[in-house]
């Protein structure tokens, strides 16, 4: 065999191990879809804790929409009027949980995240989860930090600023952005937009698909 | 087998894995224009996520889906490389209009490497295989063209062409390996998380 081709079959080789090792990594990784949560199990408490943030009033039903969500996700902006129409076919009735989620490819998704838990701790949380969907396109994506336009709307929506900039900056704020993200790696969330149905994981593909299981949902509580 | 046959037998084979792999991308791309409810979920697996790599405006370059472009150029490196296979002699013109093309697929697929790691941070397993076949029917086209002279004299008389020749199969594989590497790099959390 010539050098040529003995460095050829090296690389070769390695390069055949490491993709096949990679495909073996994406192969464990992919497969396990989160897995219903029943109730009074340890997870049910993972999947709506004490502090969870809802959005709008609690329902009276019991029955809960969880919600693990990224802000600069696009499939979370899609699903995002579907959520909205399902908050106001189901007010006062069923519980809207928003758990933060924001994934680590996307770079002001943790950013986003904060702004929305700072706005929260002023009472502001349905405002600024409203804004950062609306105003997706114009921030999403991108690879710059845009902590000066989250902080503008914070102003719009008449916050108190110190208050906000404090928040925004604090290890607290960002822990509890932490814990939700926390709570679903370790319920299987694999990606976002991921709905739980008074714990049974949904994957909706229709508008019809949410409300008919949260009927049923509602009809067996 | 001559040369040139060996190198229909290539891009025959490449053209083809090209082309089912863009025709499997458009038909996803259909199926997701088709159901306006469908929402492709962003995932927290970088490299099982091509619901958000399909819409980028990346994935649209010239104002309809990329795949398109496939699905249209890998037929015509198909037939070259069978009409090749069948020992014909094709005309300077002719290679130098496929060199063309090649690179053309080429730069388009390096731009795409760089946008689908760096700018949309995600990976689709089928975009893969189109990049890793584009390559090599580049490079070897490239390289018959630089041998043969149809690109000029000093192709043929030049001693890094003679080189890269004789290292030719190093080649093929470094950019693999390059791409590879920057994979490793730029999800390193997902490999090791």
């Amino acid at each position: 065999m010539t050098n040529q081709n003995k460095a050829a079959v090296a690389l070769g080789v390695l390069v055949t191990i490491a993709v096949v090792a990679m495909l073996l990594v994406v192969q464990s990784r992919g497969g396990d879809q989160p897995a219903p949560v029943a109730t009074g199990s340890p997870e049910e408490s993972m999947l709506v804790r004490e502090d969870s943030r809802i959005l709008g009033e609690e329902g009276s039903s019991g029955v809960t929409v969880v919600e693990f969500l990224d802000f600069e996700c696009e499939a979370c902006a899609a699903a995002y009027p579907a959520v909205e129409q399902l908050r106001q076919e189901y007010a006062g009735e069923v519980t809207f949980v928003a758990r933060y989620f924001p994934l680590p490819g996307h770079f002001n998704a943790e950013r986003a995240a904060r702004a929305v838990e700072s706005a929260a701790r002023q009472g502001e949380l349905e405002a600024m989860y409203q804004r950062m969907y609306e105003t997706q396109a114009e921030w999403g994506e991108a690879q710059v930090p845009h902590d000066d336009l989250f902080r503008g709307f914070a102003e719009e929506i008449g916050l108190d600023m110190q208050q906000y900039d404090a928040d925004y900056a604090s290890d607290e704020v960002a822990a509890r952005v932490q814990r939700d993200v926390d709570d679903g790696l370790e319920l299987g969330v694999q990606g976002t937009p991921t709905f739980y149905v008074d714990g049974e994981p949904l994957q909706p593909r229709t508008y019809e698909d949410f409300t008919s299981a949260i009927d049923a949902a509602l009809a067996s509580s | 087998m001559t040369g040139d046959q060996r190198l229909g037998l290539g891009l025959a084979a490449g053209g083809g894995v090209g082309l089912v792999a863009a025709a499997v991308l458009l038909v996803e791309r259909f199926r997701l224009a088709d159901d306006p409810a469908y929402i492709p979920s962003c995932s927290v697996n970088p490299v099982l996520s091509c619901g958000s790599i399909m819409e980028s405006w990346q994935a649209a370059l010239l104002g309809f889906p990329n795949p398109v472009i496939g699905v249209a150029a890998f037929p015509v490196v198909i037939t070259t490389g069978m009409a090749l296979l069948s020992g014909a002699v094709l005309a300077r013109w002719f290679w130098q209009g496929l060199q063309v093309g090649v690179l053309t697929g080429l730069a388009l697929v390096g731009w795409l490497v760089f946008q689908s790691l760096y700018r949309i941070g995600a990976l689709c397993p089928y975009c893969m295989v189109v990049w890793a076949v584009v390559w090599p029917i580049a490079w070897y086209v490239t390289l018959r063209n630089l041998r043969s002279g149809a690109l000029g004299r000093w192709g043929a008389e030049s001693p890094v062409v003679a080189r890269a020749q004789e290292w030719h199969g190093l080649v093929t594989l470094l950019p693999y390996a390059a791409v590879m590497v920057a994979v490793l790099v730029r999800f390193w959390s997902f490999w090791t998380g």
